[in-house]
């Protein structure tokens, strides 16, 4: 088992299912928006923008999706900030929801506090992650899992190949990854409140980064006429984590680099994150009693 | 002379990688990287380029030591001759290959460890910077980063599943230094084991643009009574449009649970 607190600390939140010590650099009263545009800031040799770094949402988590007196909703679209859900759909979240503190049935049991991999959008409301950059790719290291973004116009896997984040497709426009998913098992919530949609959804995704490298903005676009009404767009805002940012156990997970030279300039780097290996209790599949 | 002409006349499958020979192993990566490769990647700055997908054809994972067939194992020469056990280790192991499909923690999909997780039977994929390389190990979909930016191991000890790596360049080889692992994973599917104290260190060089050398010394005091290597290829995978696919297999228990949500 791990030895070192701070790895458990997901676990932790997990199972209690609070906030912990969220570090106040990172609670925001409303969603910073980052509008498409040209990209001033640095780029890699291959053209792309460096947006490389670590990096964590400032509104919330997935305990409140829909919004609370303090956090605004993570649905900026329709309006009203609820998913717009057919009627039986509505209603499967609210079962869901209900028993999610008393999951008197497995499958009452969120899937993420059994480990699961959050999805394309909620692992972006969950710890601070880390982006890297290739030609070609784009690589975000999740709390939760990892998701890779091919950046060339191979095609997609076949249609019956479902996984938790899915196969992500993406390409540059100035400041904005404009990516689009598919293959997604859709089995992963948006919220504890139970949010879902279908494995035919189609969902679009952009990141549209400030060029001087504070903020970035994610969007993504979900069209699933089987559970909706009609397309939602979620929002999640994010600000980049720097060696000047406190550690948190939350939103920056991050640790001091150690270089040989002492006098080598301050860095920061994520250490192994396991959840599965640790969490006897839910992910490795003990049932409810 | 070409690594590959090197390897025609010494060909690795007749070299002894075992207890006696460590120091061949050395000697073997010294002239690999002391040979001028023209051929192989390289990055902006000049080192090899390990980027791509790749997998052993070895057989490892399946026995490090010469192994007939079983049920759950093609057979296969091993990559040593015989692991140098202390005789409670041994007695564990034989123990453990009794009962691995229990106590094998891979089996479960938990992170298959290091050096393990590079020659288990299922493709990775290395994404390299100047600063770092990331490998993508498509069971458990999970990464481990190897170091390049100057930096040593953090205090420990810790107990990461892959251990803390920390690498730098000797030529055209990889040098990297693992601890700080955790006694959770095994080296093999047949039961080897080690304890918090492995210590690996590994060496990546190109045998050519699609194959990687790659040898290891293990060392653990709790569990060996010497440091032992081995050294095995890793090949690229060259299919058009080859992906790896997230195969978080840790689901799979309670993949049950959770049909879509339909009306009913």
């Amino acid at each position: 088992m791990s030895r070192h607190p701070l790895l458990s600390l997901s676990l932790l939140a997990l199972l209690s299912g609070s906030l912990l010590a969220q570090e106040a650099n990172f609670r925001e009263k409303t969603i910073h928006v980052v509008e498409p545009g040209p990209w001033t800031g640095p780029t890699l040799a291959d053209g792309q923008p460096d947006v490389q770094g670590h990096w964590s949402n400032t509104i919330g988590n997935h305990n409140d999706f829909t919004g609370t007196e303090r956090q605004p909703s993570r649905v900026t679209d329709p309006a009203d900030g609820q998913v717009p859900f057919q009627p039986w759909a509505r209603e499967k979240a609210a079962e869901f929801a209900a028993f999610l503190e008393n999951p008197i049935r497995p499958e009452y049991v969120e899937p993420f506090a059994r480990c699961a991999p959050g999805g394309p959008t909620k692992s972006l409301m969950w710890h601070g992650f880390e982006i890297r950059q290739y030609p070609g790719y784009i690589l975000f290291l999740f709390d939760s899992g990892t998701r890779v973004i091919h950046l060339d116009d191979k095609p997609a896997l076949p249609e019956t190949v479902k996984t938790w984040n899915g196969d992500s497709r993406g390409h540059w426009e100035g400041n904005t990854l404009h990516v689009t998913v598919s293959n997604h098992n859709a089995k992963a919530r948006f919220g504890r409140s139970g949010e879902f949609v279908s494995p035919d959804a189609e969902i679009v995704e952009s990141y549209s980064f400030e060029p001087g490298g504070e903020y970035f903005l994610y969007k993504a676009t979900y069209t699933d006429p089987s559970v909706l009404t009609r397309p939602m767009t979620v929002s999640v805002p994010a600000k980049r984590i720097t060696p000047d940012t406190p550690p948190d156990g939350w939103n920056n997970i991050t640790f001091p680099v150690v270089f040989a030279d002492p006098s080598h300039a301050p860095d920061i780097e994520v250490w192994e994150r396991t959840c599965v290996e640790n969490n006897a209790d839910h992910g490795q599949v003990a049932l409810p009693e | 002379m070409s690594p590959a002409q090197l390897r025609r006349m010494v060909p690795l499958k007749h070299l002894d990688f075992s207890l006696a020979a460590p120091r061949l192993v050395l000697a073997v990566g010294l002239l690999f990287s002391a040979v001028a490769q023209a051929d192989i990647p390289r990055t902006a700055d000049g080192k090899p380029d390990f980027s791509g997908i790749w997998q052993t054809l070895s057989g490892a994972d399946y026995g490090l030591e010469p192994h007939s067939t079983r049920k759950d194992a093609p057979p296969g020469p091993g990559v040593v001759t015989a692991l140098p056990y202390q005789d409670w280790a041994l007695k564990r192991r034989d123990e453990n290959f009794k009962h691995r499909h229990e106590r094998d923690t891979a089996r479960q999909c938990f992170s298959l460890g290091t050096p393990r997780g590079v020659y288990y039977p299922e493709p990775f994929q290395i994404f390299q910077r100047e600063r770092d390389l990331t490998l993508l190990f498509q069971r458990g979909f999970r990464t481990r980063t190897i170091h390049t930016n100057g930096s040593v191991h953090p205090e420990g000890p810790i107990g990461f599943w892959f251990g803390d790596s920390r690498a730098h360049w000797e030529g055209d080889t990889l040098v990297v230094d693992v601890v700080d692992f955790t006694d959770q994973t095994w080296l093999d599917s047949a039961g080897n084991f080690h304890s918090e104290e492995l210590h690996v260190v590994e060496r990546w060089s190109y045998v050519d643009e699609n194959t990687i050398q790659y040898a290891a010394t293990i060392e653990d005091p709790q569990v060996f009574t010497q440091p032992w290597s081995f050294s095995i290829q890793l090949h690229r995978i060259r299919e058009p449009n080859f992906q790896l696919i997230e195969n978080a297999c840790y689901t799979l228990d309670y993949d049950q649970y959770y049909p879509i949500p339909a009306a009913e």
